[in-house]
């Protein structure tokens, strides 16, 4: 077993055991459901599909998922200590990142997974006329823009964790982060970029939920956030491995 | 074989440790001695990887901690003074999850579980959660788990701190036990008791290293004397024997 799944064994263990991974996902699950159900009423007789308005209801609620189950996996080892006997470990930083990132994604996955039943299984059980409204592909596009948009909030998440000892300021630095970097990039184009304001229309996360679930697939949407997850990862390591220089 | 050369370290502009230089062969067991503040923790920390030098170099059979910081972590255990652990898990699911992740192969784990858990006497606690255990217990078990690779450089810090003296003694017999496969090094402050099973010390003072003592060469209370005036005044001529 390599360093990396060990990590990631122990990580899901960890949440397996204790309400860090219970709670978040329950609460995550109920908020949807209400938010999906909402916007199915609003959208009744509407041009909108099943699995759009699933992706839709979904996409605003990952970020706070993915803020919670990350607060703890480096601030928890920093407060404790143990983040000591995890550099003293021979296996590069990075190795150690990723086996973190992966089991919070793990859980995010669950997640988001759990929650597609309800369109899949719930609704066409209640009203067996939206059966043949379900396209299986069109699920499955959805549910890869909600995979990256959770990779790469998580990997958001997993950076920030490393900054803290104090699990709920991750989380909340997490969660401000992770609203802050759309709002950002739209104040950068707005203010300063106007003339690219068109030209940026694939970014917001709706609009690509939108684009992926009605067969609209964007390269750079999938380049966009593979490179940004890659760079949150990125910037995680490293400041990890600057803790040697400066604790 | 462990070789320390003219370690300095400066925590923002203060020079903590000043032209560090020793070193240690497996077979002995060389006590770091010094009063608080003296950079006792400091040093064990920047010979683990988890400081870096100002200047100096620390190498482990030839391999450098800077330039191969992976194969150099891979030859030595460490046991913090704090000695945390993972609270939720028993004591075997711990010390099995620290042995894969230090890439163990998965053949040879269970028969180093078995080695350290006799070793360091936890079998009655083989399956009890970490947080049900005692100061003590808690110990033993960092301790087992620094051991558990079968490093050829042991770090320990402070190992004897908040032990009774039974605890202190075990933690001896265990520590000259291992002693021939392993160089081990070890920050602590009960000079007496460390004189009993300890070879070398190595005397700091304000971040410099004032003495350095093979215990065998000299009288055990001569030695002591020496060492407590050194560690006081950082200086043999300063005071009376």
């Amino acid at each position: 077993m390599s360093a990396l799944q060990v990590t990631w064994l122990r990580e899901v263990r960890t949440f397996r055991r204790s309400f860090t991974g219970y709670v978040p996902i329950a609460l995550f699950l109920s908020v949807v459901g209400w938010t999906f159900v909402m916007s199915l009423r609003k959208s009744d007789g509407g041009v909108l599909q099943l699995q759009t308005i699933w992706g839709v209801s979904v996409s605003p609620w990952i970020p706070v998922l993915c803020s919670v189950l990350t607060m703890r996996l480096f601030a928890e080892e920093r407060a404790t200590g143990m983040i000591d006997l995890l550099l003293v470990i021979p296996m590069r930083e990075r190795t150690l990142v990723f086996g973190k990132f992966l089991s919070a994604l793990t859980l995010t996955v669950l997640a988001v997974s759990l929650s597609s039943l309800l369109p899949l299984v719930i609704v066409p059980w209640l009203s067996p006329a939206l059966k043949s409204a379900l396209h299986p592909a069109a699920f499955a596009m959805t549910g890869i823009i909600l995979l990256l948009q959770s990779a790469l909030w998580c990997a958001v998440g997993t950076m920030v964790s490393v900054f803290f000892r104090n699990q709920t300021m991750a989380a909340v630095a997490s969660i401000l982060l992770c609203g802050g970097i759309p709002l950002a990039f739209y104040a950068v184009i707005l203010v300063w970029l106007p003339e690219f304001r068109l030209n940026a229309t694939w970014m917001p996360l709706i609009t690509n939920v939108y684009d992926f679930s009605t067969g609209l697939v964007s390269t750079y949407a999938i380049v966009f956030y593979l490179v940004m997850t890659g760079l949150s990862l990125f910037i995680c390591s490293k400041t990890l491995a600057l803790l040697r220089l400066r604790s | 074989m462990l070789e320390v050369k003219n370690i300095t370290f400066s925590y923002n502009t203060q020079e903590t440790l000043g032209n560090i230089t020793f070193d240690a062969a497996p077979g002995e067991i060389l006590a770091i001695v010094g009063t608080n503040g003296a950079g006792k923790t400091t040093l064990l920390r920047l010979l683990a990887c988890l400081l870096m030098q100002d200047s100096g170099n620390t190498l482990i059979d030839g391999v450098d901690s800077l330039t191969r910081p992976i194969a150099y972590r891979a030859k030595i255990g460490y046991l913090s003074e704090r000695c945390p652990l993972y609270e939720e898990m028993t004591v075997e699911e711990y010390l099995t999850y620290r042995l894969r992740l230090k890439g163990e192969r998965q053949f040879r784990v269970r028969r180093r579980l078995d080695e350290v858990i006799a070793q360091c006497r936890l079998d009655d606690h083989r399956k009890t959660m970490i947080r049900l255990l005692s100061f003590g217990f808690r110990k033993r078990v960092g301790l087992a788990e620094a051991l558990t690779a079968h490093p050829p450089v042991l770090l320990l810090d402070d190992p004897l701190a908040g032990l009774d003296l039974p605890q202190r003694k075990q933690t001896a017999e265990v520590l000259t036990s291992v002693s021939g496969r392993s160089a081990i090094i070890l920050a602590g402050h009960e000079i007496s008791f460390l004189l009993e099973w300890c070879t070398r010390f190595l005397v700091l003072h304000r971040g410099r290293l004032v003495g350095s003592y093979r215990v065998n060469d000299y009288e055990k209370d001569l030695l002591q004397r020496k060492i407590e005036q050194l560690m006081t005044y950082g200086s043999e001529e300063v005071g009376p024997l």
